[in-house]
């Protein structure tokens, strides 16, 4: 284990051995599978579907929720934001694209198409900006809402364009005209293809955000949005923005129903769809894309199935309904997922093996460079009487505090003395009562904890808030992308993976001794790895400045030596701020300690000093007359 | 009827019909095999139109039934599930009965047995669409029938008209479904808001007298509006005066705020326009906040099942239009001959709901033998012909200008509890209505039928 | 302008709306706020109610027995429904626990279909709720403002069970952490189920005292569950008195809007609801933060 100290100076010798044989940049195939699999589907399917029955009407109406499923899939299934009013745009879509093809304002199917789209998305903008402000039930309850005042909407102020109940009729069949030569479409097969060309291109559109950075950010905002939103991220322009894209997948496959039923049905609207489309979404298995097509497929195959059913009658939805119960139970992540966890068992490999990384390790961790040059010893954090008063509780009385240039100082004090929220204070996560902190002279006093990595300084928590769905890897690519991209950047078709990145998260899961676990979810590890990833993350972030709460938590006494050498090995070009409990750590890396005691600075002074200190060890065992300590 | 089917079989048979037509289509040899298939060679000049000539080329015929199997209608729809059921079984029978309304249907039509095949609705447009191009595509449906919402009704006759196959609708209350919103291929055998308020207003000026004041429950959407507009225009031609139009909407449950508002008013007769459990939830709660006590109730289009929901004791002495009672077999043998058919096999008398479908699936077969074949723009043009025929409703036949039926309805007036014969003795009937008399002038509602290819 | 009368009686019918859709959010509010669970069951098992206390009363010719009855089988329905379905659905996320919920709902519903029919049924108000009463000017049905003071008496009753009983307190408890309610060493499963028993029955014994208003749909109860959705989030999710106030704040938007003008009613609930959750989404007596 002596390797630990080492390895941030080793250069891009293989200290960390990739696993994998293929460790592809080869391999286009196998990059592409999906993509080709499901090309390969769309192709066969008109050849082996009608076998069990379905007709070439049917696959069409799968196809067309599939594709509204695609964008919900990037909302709910990557994103985490259950959306009960995506019929919102759905309908905005499909009317606007039936009203223009029937009114003949616009009679190019394409264009018009594109029309209904684009409004589609306007809605979804301002729908986005509205709901997005809440998260969990209450966002839910809010799309549910907004929803149902659309249908309202639709069936009362705009009855005129949309017909109100009626819906609109007779919407043209599709022509396209390119030139030299118009296509028409008509129903039956010429249809399915129409509209499976929509599906495949949304489908590679969206495979290219999900792999993108871009959609890696939307993954950590699904696993823990506080984290995401710690290392560097805007997580609000974030989720406005997948839901947009999402809004837009709805009104293409809403005006692609208008065309292909030549009828745009008001029900479009309604909170049955929305339902629908969560129903088959979460039964097909969300964040796999195809969950929500795999859900339409059986909800409907089911739906026109029982119907047909000798004398079921009007039982046809009691069994429909029983299925749909059973299918949820038995499919914990959905059908989609059952098949990916079976498939994942078989393989002796994990399927989450990201083989398009690059092999590099940078020869160091980058670190952001300081907004002013510094010279040793100078402060590069402040605080200056913070002062933080909940009510009658005075949790921070009137702190002073300095942090120094390549300084280690720690921060102890008996239970409820405050250092936590003296912390968070520090880390411009909680804004101050009265008080300021500087960071390098410019003053970030509750500015957030976004903009704060970004200026290059972050926190490693106390209790472990790491993405536990997702690899170490793509942990720590999270704070990577955030330094690389800024808050924020909308670059969902760009490819992950580049030598920067790839070399910046190996260098980082190196200097955490993680890199034989590079590939692991981190559910699957154990505390000691998670909580040396918990500093991996922080080191990620590429900050100058580093705030460890009580890093040595809840370790075993080797584990903590690991971490002892690991924090003093990360010294270089780094100033740290550590609140611990553990004396002896704290003493042995520490090179300024302040004590904290009832919310005020007891003692300040170096290792020794705080050792001998009477104040500090009355505050510590508690005096004669105390009752608490 | 259906045949006992399991899932894959009743699908497979999809397939094999596909096959079928197939071999049919490309050469002689297939359709050699099948009787009629002289009919193919005489057809073989006509471009197919929706099902045809695909579906009329087997020893049977596929009708599509897009009925509210679930939802609020549900009653309404099992009825005419059971209605066209009914029908077709008795056509194919070659019943006598079926030859006093049509006399050519000899056993089947065109020789043909009837299959019919249900599917749900759920009273919501997109999934009756759906439905009924599934029939048309997948089962080769020559006709497609059924519907008690006029938005699906109207939503339908559209997807039919495109796809050249015959709707008809069952229940459709609002005008538009043979006004702005006609189509060439879409029919409505039963009588709608504007014919039964231009019927009632006298009759109601008759019964509660010329200056009364009355107060309109009306639903949020079209029907609602059509239905209440035209009970102005003609109850405000009989000297009554509108006192106020409570609009609510569309499955309101409590009625209680729109009564209170009517009760602040001084208007001694309530119209309620809604259709189903509206209605009866509206009239049940008038009970409860004492209006009827001072109010008289008119039910310018009444649902069928309304006066069991309510009970006597709410219905009697309010006025009321249906498309049928059964009571009418006392003067009518062929509604003596439907009333008994249908409640030997249901065991239960019949609506309105269920005497439109029974008589919208004899009068296609009917148009059908007229037109001697089912091409369906000769069927269309057999049931514009105008040839009238005998109907548990009197005599009827389809106006040629917008296809609206122009059969008699009955205007009803609720009996006391007392006077009741039997558990389904609800109504007196006042007055069986012509229906000819009470449509409204052609073109008035605003109908342009489209061409018929 | 509407008379000072008419607004009265609107104000005052707001009322009665309100405090029953009130005790219909109990339930869900209770069921949400303890297991995290959002019951999209709810409007299925008021149905189940009602439909039960319709048999009750049709074999019995009791009321109090029909109330008796309906509630019972509700709670039997939601016991079972928490013991066979919900208690493996507690770990998994919440959209799976929507998604079951809602399908139990769909079956439920069409159970009573199949059962009942299509055709809706009336069930008579007890003999001593016929009539009018009459309050001044105002002129309102006897058994509303019976069920008035039956919803008001079973609210207070859920009060007295919930804040001053130890079982309520554990609930209570459970809401705000039912984690360290475990840790406690508290049987929590048992506690699931009572709450999850007692959520479903209040929905059962609404349906049944709404009946004799109402005729009997199996449909009828998709309208009560969304709009005891929006009560719960203008009173707060998960909490008691929360359900209270939202419901008599929707009864009464209800109604006025009934008064001013009547389209807009439904609407006007869900506009509510958006404007809550834009500037205050824990509802106006929920609790900071709690999602």
């Amino acid at each position: 284990m002596s390797t630990l100290q080492t390895t941030t100076l080793q250069g891009d010798a293989a200290a960390a051995p990739k696993q994998a044989v293929n460790s592809s940049r080869g391999g286009i195939m196998r990059r592409q599978l999906p993509e080709m699999l499901v090309g390969l589907g769309l192709l066969a399917a008109p050849f082996i579907l009608p076998v069990v029955g379905m007709s070439p009407d049917l696959l069409t109406r799968i196809l067309i929720w599939g594709l509204f499923g695609l964008g919900f899939d990037l909302l709910f299934g990557y994103t985490g934001l259950l959306s009960f009013g995506q019929a919102a745009f759905y309908g905005t879509g499909g009317f606007v694209t039936a009203y223009l093809l029937t009114s003949g304002v616009v009679s190019n199917l394409l264009l018009a198409l594109l029309i209904g789209t684009v409004m589609a998305s306007i809605a979804g903008l301002a729908i986005g900006y509205l709901t997005l402000r809440r998260t969990g039930i209450y966002f839910a309850m809010s799309t549910l809402a907004f929803g149902e005042m659309f249908y309202f909407l639709e069936n009362s102020s705009f009855k005129e364009y949309t017909g109100g109940e009626n819906g609109i009729a007779g919407v043209p069949p599709p022509e396209l005209s390119l030139g030299f030569v118009n296509i028409h479409i008509s129903s039956g097969w010429p249809m399915y293809w129409f509209v499976a060309i929509f599906f495949f291109v949304g489908y590679l559109i969206a495979r290219r955000i999900v792999r993108s950075p871009f959609g890696t950010v939307l993954k950590a905002i699904r696993g823990n949005p506080k984290r995401a939103t710690a290392l560097g991220h805007s997580i609000q322009s974030y989720k406005l923005t997948v839901f947009v894209v999402a809004s837009a997948y709805a009104g293409l496959a809403g005006g692609l129903l208008g065309v292909f039923q030549s009828y745009m049905p008001p029900d479009a609207f309604a909170l049955d769809t929305s339902a629908q489309l969560v129903i088959q979404t979460v039964m097909g298995g969300a964040g796999t894309l195809l969950g929500p097509l795999l859900g339409a497929t059986i909800w409907l195959y089911l739906y026109e199935g029982l119907q047909q059913l000798g004398d079921i009658g009007a039982y046809w939805k009691l069994i429909l309904g029983i299925i749909f119960v059973i299918l949820v139970t038995v499919f914990r992540h959905g059908v989609a997922g059952g098949i990916l966890d079976f498939v994942r068992h078989r393989r002796a490999r994990p399927l989450a093996a990201d083989e398009e990384g690059s092999d590099r390790v940078a020869g160091a961790l980058d670190i952001v460079p300081p907004l002013s040059s510094t010279q040793a010893g100078s402060p590069v954090l402040e605080a200056r009487g913070v002062t933080k008063h909940y009510g009658g509780l005075k949790a921070n009385t009137d702190i002073n505090f300095t942090l120094r240039e390549g300084e280690l100082h720690g921060v102890i004090g008996p239970n409820g003395a405050g250092k936590s929220t003296f912390f968070a204070m520090l880390a411009g996560e909680l804004a101050t009562t009265s008080g300021k902190v500087f960071f390098r002279g410019k003053e970030i006093t509750g500015i957030g904890v976004t903009e704060v990595c970004q200026l290059g300084m972050s926190k490693s928590y106390q209790i472990n808030q790491l993405f536990e769905h997702l690899t170490v890897r793509e942990n720590v690519m999270i704070p990577v992308l955030a330094r690389l991209r800024g808050k924020y950047r909308n670059d969902m078709l760009r490819g992950l993976h580049s030598d920067e990145l790839d070399s910046q998260v190996n260098a980082a899961i190196g200097m955490v001794d993680l890199t034989r676990q590079a590939d692991t979810r981190v559910s699957d590890m154990s505390y000691g790895e998670k909580r040396r990833l918990e500093i991996g993350l922080a080191l990620a972030t590429g900050a100058n400045v580093l705030l460890f709460d009580e890093p040595l938590a809840g370790l075993g006494p080797e584990e903590r030596v690991l971490v002892v050498a690991l924090l003093k090995s990360v010294r270089e070009g780094r100033s740290m701020v550590i609140v611990e409990h553990d004396m002896d750590a704290m003493f042995e890396l520490a090179e300024r300690i302040t004590v904290l005691y009832e919310g005020r600075k007891l003692a300040e002074g170096g290792p020794d000093e705080i050792r001998r200190n009477p104040d500090v060890q009355t505050a510590y065992l508690g005096g004669m007359d105390d009752e608490s300590a | 009827m259906d045949d006992k089917k399991t899932l894959g079989q009743a699908l497979q048979t999809r397939v094999k019909r596909r096959s079928v037509l197939k071999a049919g289509a490309a050469g002689v040899a297939g359709s050699m095999l099948v009787p009629g298939a002289v009919r193919v060679a005489m057809a073989e000049d006509k471009a197919p139109l929706g099902a045809w000539p695909a579906g009329s080329q087997g020893d049977s015929v596929f009708v599509g039934l897009t009925v509210d199997l679930t939802g609020p209608y549900s009653a309404q729809g099992a009825e005419q599930k059971n209605a066209y059921e009914l029908a077709a079984e008795m056509i194919n029978a070659g019943d006598p009965r079926i030859q006093k309304i049509s006399p050519l249907l000899k056993k089947g039509v065109m020789g043909k047995t009837i299959k019919v095949g249900a599917a749900d609705s759920e009273t919501k447009p997109n999934t009756a669409v759906q439905a009924a191009t599934r029939f048309i595509h997948d089962n080769k449906a020559l006709m497609v029938a059924g519907s008690t919402s006029s938005a699906v009704a109207i939503a339908l006759q559209k997807v039919c008209n495109r796809e050249h196959t015959p709707y008809f609708t069952a229940i459709s209350g609002s005008t538009e479904t043979t006004g702005v919103d006609c189509q060439r291929y879409g029919f409505r055998p039963g009588y709608y808001a504007y014919m039964s308020c231009k019927a009632i207003a006298p009759v109601a000026a008759k019964e509660f007298g010329k200056n009364r004041k009355a107060a309109y429950l009306t639903p949020d959407y079209t029907y609602g509006h059509t239905t209440t507009k035209s009970m102005i225009e003609f109850s405000e031609k009989e000297g009554w005066k509108t006192v106020t139009n409570q609009v609510h909407p569309l499955g309101a449950k409590d009625y209680s705020s729109y009564l209170i508002n009517i009760a602040n008013t001084d208007a001694d007769v309530l119209v309620v326009v809604a259709y189903g459990a509206d209605a009866a939830n509206a009239i049940k709660q008038a009970k409860q906040f004492g209006l009827l006590d001072k109010m008289k109730v008119l039910l310018p289009y009444m649902s069928g099942y309304l006066e069991k929901e309510i009970g006597a004791d709410l219905m009697q002495g309010a006025l009321a239009v249906n498309g049928f009672w059964w009571t009418m077999q006392d003067t009518n043998p062929l509604a003596k001959d439907f009333v008994e058919a249908y409640d030997k096999k249901f065991g239960a008398k019949p609506r309105d709901a269920a005497l439109y479908a029974y008589l919208g699936l004899i009068l296609w077969a009917d148009a059908v033998e007229r037109a001697k074949s089912f091409y369906p723009p000769d069927v269309v043009k057999a049931l514009e012909a105008g040839v009238v025929r005998d109907t548990p409703v009197g005599k009827m036949t389809f106006r040629a200008e917008d296809h609206q039926g122009d059969a008699s309805f009955p205007i009803m007036r609720g009996k006391k509890p007392a006077d009741m014969k039997n558990p389904d003795d609800f109504f007196d009937v006042i007055e069986v209505v012509n229906g000819k008399s009470v449509l409204p002038p052609v073109g008035l509602p605003g109908c342009k039928l489209g061409g018929y290819v | 302008m509407p008379s000072m009368s008419l607004v009265f009686s609107q104000l005052f019918n707001g009322l009665s709306v309100g405090l029953l859709l009130a005790l219909i959010s109990t339930g869900l509010t209770i069921i949400y706020g303890t297991l995290g669970v959002i019951n999209f069951a709810h409007g299925a098992l008021f149905v189940v109610g009602a439909y039960a206390g319709y048999t009750t009363y049709a074999l019995t010719g009791s009321f109090v027995l029909a109330v008796a009855g309906g509630s019972a089988v509700a709670l039997a329905v939601g016991l079972v429904m928490e013991r066979g379905l919900m208690r493996q659905y507690y770990s998994r996320p919440p959209e799976d626990q929507i998604l079951v919920t809602f399908g139990i709902g769909i079956v439920l519903v069409e159970i009573v279909r199949g059962l009942y029919g299509g055709v809706s049924l009336s069930v008579a108000p007890p003999s001593w709720g016929t009539g009018i009463a009459r309050i001044g000017s105002l002129i309102y049905p006897l058994y509303r403002l019976e069920t008035l003071g039956i919803a008001a008496v079973t609210l207070l009753l859920l009060y007295f069970v919930l804040y001053r009983t130890s079982l309520g307190l554990i609930v209570r408890a459970g809401i705000e952490d039912s984690q360290m309610v475990n840790a406690l060493g508290i049987n929590v499963k048992r506690t699931f189920l009572v709450v999850f028993g007692i959520g479903a029955m209040a929905a059962g014994f609404a349906g049944v005292v709404n009946a004799p208003i109402v005729a009997l749909t199996p449909d009828m109860g998709f309208r009560y569950l969304v709009d005891s959705f929006v009560v719960v989030v203008i009173g707060g999710v998960g909490s008691f008195p929360g359900a209270v106030v939202g419901g008599i704040i929707a009864g009464e938007i209800l109604s006025l809007t009934a008064m001013i003008n009547p389209q807009y009613s439904d609407v006007m609930l869900f506009a509510a609801m958006a404007l809550v959750l834009i500037f205050r989404p824990q509802g106006l007596m929920g609790q900071e933060g709690r999602e």
